[in-house]
């Protein structure tokens, strides 16, 4: 009886599909390593790099969205990459009311940035879209000072 | 050469002004939209340090008056270490813009007493290696990074332990000890530049609703339990409106609550 428990626990755990991938994909470690090359350069002008970075895939036509607090009187950079080269994403930065700010913007190839100065403190949000429709695996990272 | 770099500089510009062009054209996100945006912890909540510049622009703090008494570090409650945690990391931040090697190094060395009472010292050690190396050679700039390097690395330790709902707690404790300091400061050196920093509800709010998705018996802590309370007292104070400024009564209560839920945190029970 009780093997037979066990048996059926197995059957149900593995019925519920993939178990999420604890560690970063290759592209995503990749994606990380050219955000980190590009941040590089705003390291050099005193910006701080963050430790943490977010990273996932998106398919075709699809957008992510992430949620940052900035202080005013900081500035920032947000800077997102994708491992291959022919996989493009935009980045666009909101306000708390959904209003698209300005940023100054910066494009190589399959790494682009954005950089704001807040003049108000409180919630913002990061999308990244995918800009070549093919769909793509992206790091996003930022800096401040 | 000179008329190479106008012509650079005119493209440069111009792409600017482009990309400017096309992402004017993106509609405005919905409520909605907003609500589902992803909050990962160490993306979402800024720094310790990330504040303390802030703040640095719009006054002088004298940050070595921000500095509290050296805190227990033998606790038994795993909630409680992992909070006081999160405040001596920010106590590194706040060292570090004092550009206090020693205060920088005492520090370190509390964070690593309370990691190993965790059980989570093995890369925890490593980095508390590199921030007392890096503040014997007044590294200021790289040990903001090495700071929440540290404080990731406790995370991670925390998740392979199967302890995650902590690491929430370790970035409360950090966010309280920071908002502490900070309206500590601006009490005393009120200016309406430096208050409206302290605008902040959606860090609150997000903090609330993962204390909410602790596990029962974390919740129960008695400890834990007494945070909401004083949480959502601070996100009526933080939670003003963009143009609004916070008086200096307002950032005087928001001190003391701050500093009221540190010493619940620092209490041994």
């Amino acid at each position: 009886m009780k093997p037979f428990f066990l048996f059926a626990i197995l059957i149900a755990a593995l019925s519920l599909g993939p178990v999420p991938a604890l560690a970063d994909t290759d592209a995503e470690v990749a994606a990380h390593r050219l955000a980190l090359d590009l941040a590089g350069a705003f390291s050099n002008d005193g910006f701080k790099l963050r430790d943490g970075n977010y990273s996932g895939t998106l398919k075709a036509g699809e957008t992510a969205l992430v949620q940052v607090n900035l202080y005013a009187g900081n500035q920032y950079w947000f800077t997102v990459a994708t491992a291959d080269p022919k996989m493009m994403v935009s980045i666009n930065l909101y306000d708390e009311t959904g209003k698209l700010v300005k940023t100054d913007p910066y494009t190589n190839a399959n790494r682009v940035a954005a950089g704001f100065a807040p003049d108000t403190s409180g919630p913002y949000y990061v999308r990244i879209a995918d800009a070549a429709g093919a769909g793509a695996t992206y790091c996003l990272i930022y800096s401040y000072k | 050469m000179i008329v190479s770099r106008l012509i650079l500089t005119g493209v440069l510009a111009l792409t600017g002004l482009q990309a400017w062009a096309a992402a004017e054209a993106l509609p405005q996100l919905s409520p909605q939209t907003l609500a589902q945006a992803a909050t990962p912890d160490s993306f979402t909540v800024p720094t310790p340090g990330e504040l303390l510049a802030a703040l640095n622009k719009v006054g002088k703090p004298n940050w070595q008056a921000q500095y509290r008494q050296p805190i227990p570090t033998a606790y038994t409650s795993r909630p409680q270490i992992a909070l006081n945690l999160g405040g001596l990391i920010a106590d590194g931040y706040i060292a570090v813009e004092a550009e206090d090697s020693q205060q920088v190094k005492n520090i370190g060395k509390d964070i690593m007493t309370l990691a190993r009472t965790l059980g989570i010292s093995e890369n925890v050690l490593r980095r508390g290696k590199s921030i007392e190396d890096f503040a014997e050679n007044n590294e200021w700039s790289t040990l903001k990074e090495e700071l929440e390097a540290t404080q990731n690395e406790v995370k991670l330790a925390m998740d392979e332990q199967h302890d995650e709902e902590l690491t929430t707690l370790v970035t409360l404790g950090g966010w309280i000890r920071g908002t502490e300091a900070v309206s500590g400061w601006i009490t005393n050196n009120y200016s309406e530049p430096a208050a409206k920093l302290l605008r902040q509800p959606a860090i609150v709010g997000l903090l609330r609703a993962r204390l909410a998705t602790l596990p029962a018996k974390t919740q129960e802590d008695d400890l834990v339990k007494g945070l909401d309370p004083r949480l959502k007292a601070i996100q009526a104070i933080v939670s003003f409106s963009p143009g609004q400024t916070p008086s200096q009564a307002d950032v005087k209560k928001l001190n003391k609550t701050a500093a009221e839920m540190i010493l619940s945190i620092i209490s041994k029970r």
